[in-house]
């Protein structure tokens, strides 16, 4: 089944004004979608919607108080929609909705939508680097940094799911949608990259109890590590609470920074993630700081040795 | 204030119903966070107890209660915690309770904590 990925993903919030301005700082543009929706999208027109948690155009919330509503993936063409509503329907209730997409819930009682992906294709450079040994990839007078340089979420990456049961959310995910384990957090959970995407992962479920089932994060991909760096940087000057990073994953190899959200969720930027075809063999390592990052960092206000010792100028 | 006290803010900085995060001391690990509910002033480590070790709490500077002010609210996992207790009441830490700080008020106001307060998160961690 030639499913890409999240196209949306949907929340029914708390806080609706703190949850725009968070959005918007963390560099999604607002779209109004009507009286009380918004999307926040990244550059390829994927992102977050956002709707007052007691908006009836809402899917039904979760038992537990997980603000996510509904995920929205995107597939390659219609006959992909039939392949899955056909599939669905040998044991669930599909509807079908005006605008073709199809909607159904999973074993867990996640509200899932599936459509005719939305994404806009981008063509942008990946961030550039020159390194002895290799061809430079940036011209001569071609600068890395300046103050000003754009540091924008390019598209909806993956999310990481709190999954009380997980036979069968990768039963249902690899048997019945096509997905594919990329590797194993061994005590958490797997990796999962769908057919029509080589990214390492869409998806990663850790096993939780019932009462924290829902979404644990999403992530963003940026340009590069630099982006990462500047886009968190910026993020944390305007008082936004980092939680883990930055760092890079040793599964996926993606650079990382989570930040708490007014969503109830963590909010990713990610770059540089590892790409994968069929031909690859899951890895399994078990689930701790040792096979989480290569490194960890943490940001700390900008300093610079200046000078000299017992007071001296120095300059 | 004595001299293992360290002092925070003074009681006016804390508005009835709001919530505040102050650092006992310039490089401490973690914030102290000090609510105010009816007058009534409550402290507690700005520490969730979902992870071994503890994890800050806001989503932006200050951003500690859920949007109704009824309870403290950690922006991680979205767990809330009752006001006057400490004790998470929803989310995933169920059954595990904030730590909580001791305040002192001095005549003029002044609010401050125990200096080994300051340490404490790097203790846990």
């Amino acid at each position: 089944m030639r499913i890409i990925g999240p196209d949306y993903l949907v929340f029914g919030v708390d806080d609706l004004e703190g949850s725009k301005t968070y959005l918007e700082d963390f560099g999604l543009k607002p779209v109004q979608l009507d009286d009380t929706g918004w999307l926040y999208e990244a550059l390829d027109g994927t992102g977050v919607i956002i709707r007052p948690k007691a908006d009836p155009k809402l899917p039904a919330p979760l038992e537990t108080k997980n603000m996510l509503r509904q995920q929205i993936y995107g597939v390659e063409d219609a006959s992909v929609l039939n392949e899955i509503e056909a599939e669905m329907s040998k044991d669930r209730r599909v509807t079908r909705l005006s605008d073709g997409g199809i909607e159904f819930k999973d074993d867990l009682g996640f509200e899932l939508r599936f459509q005719v992906t939305i994404r806009r294709e981008l063509s942008m450079p990946a961030e550039k680097i020159n390194a002895p040994g290799a061809p430079a990839q940036r011209a001569p007078n071609e600068l890395g940094v300046t103050d000003d340089m754009a540091a924008l979420p390019r598209s909806l990456s993956h999310v990481v799911l709190f999954v009380p049961d997980m036979d069968k959310v990768v039963s249902f995910f690899c048997d019945r949608l096509g997905f594919v384990v990329t590797d194993v957090l061994t005590g958490a959970g797997p990796f999962l990259r769908p057919q029509a995407n080589d990214d390492h992962h869409t998806h990663f479920f850790i096993r939780t109890p019932a009462y924290m089932q829902g979404c644990e994060h999403l992530a963003f991909h940026m340009g590069g590590p630099t982006e990462l760096m500047v886009a968190g940087d910026r993020f944390v000057r305007k008082g936004y609470q980092s939680f883990w990073g930055p760092g890079r994953h040793k599964f996926g190899s993606n650079w990382f920074w989570y930040f708490n959200s007014p969503l109830g969720v963590h909010f990713e930027y990610d770059a540089d993630m590892d790409k994968h075809d069929d031909s690859w063999v899951a890895r399994e390592a078990p689930n701790g700081p040792e096979a989480s990052q290569i490194f960890l960092l943490q940001w700390r206000e900008k300093w610079a040795p200046s000078g000299g010792p017992e007071g001296g100028s120095g300059a | 204030m004595s001299a293992n006290q360290l002092r925070l803010c003074h009681r006016d900085d804390i508005p009835e119903g709001a919530a505040r995060g102050f650092l006992p001391l310039p490089d401490a690990p973690r914030n102290v966070i000090v609510v105010n509910r009816g007058g009534q002033l409550h402290a507690y480590m700005d520490s969730c107890p979902h992870y071994r070790g503890g994890t800050p709490m806001a989503w932006r500077k200050d951003a500690y209660l859920d949007s109704e002010g009824a309870h403290l609210a950690c922006h991680a996992h979205g767990a809330l915690f009752d006001i006057e207790t400490g004790a998470c009441v929803s989310g995933p830490c169920l059954g595990r309770k904030l730590t909580r700080v001791p305040l002192s008020e001095a005549p003029d106001g002044s609010i401050s904590v125990p200096a080994q307060v300051a340490g404490r998160a790097a203790r846990e961690s």
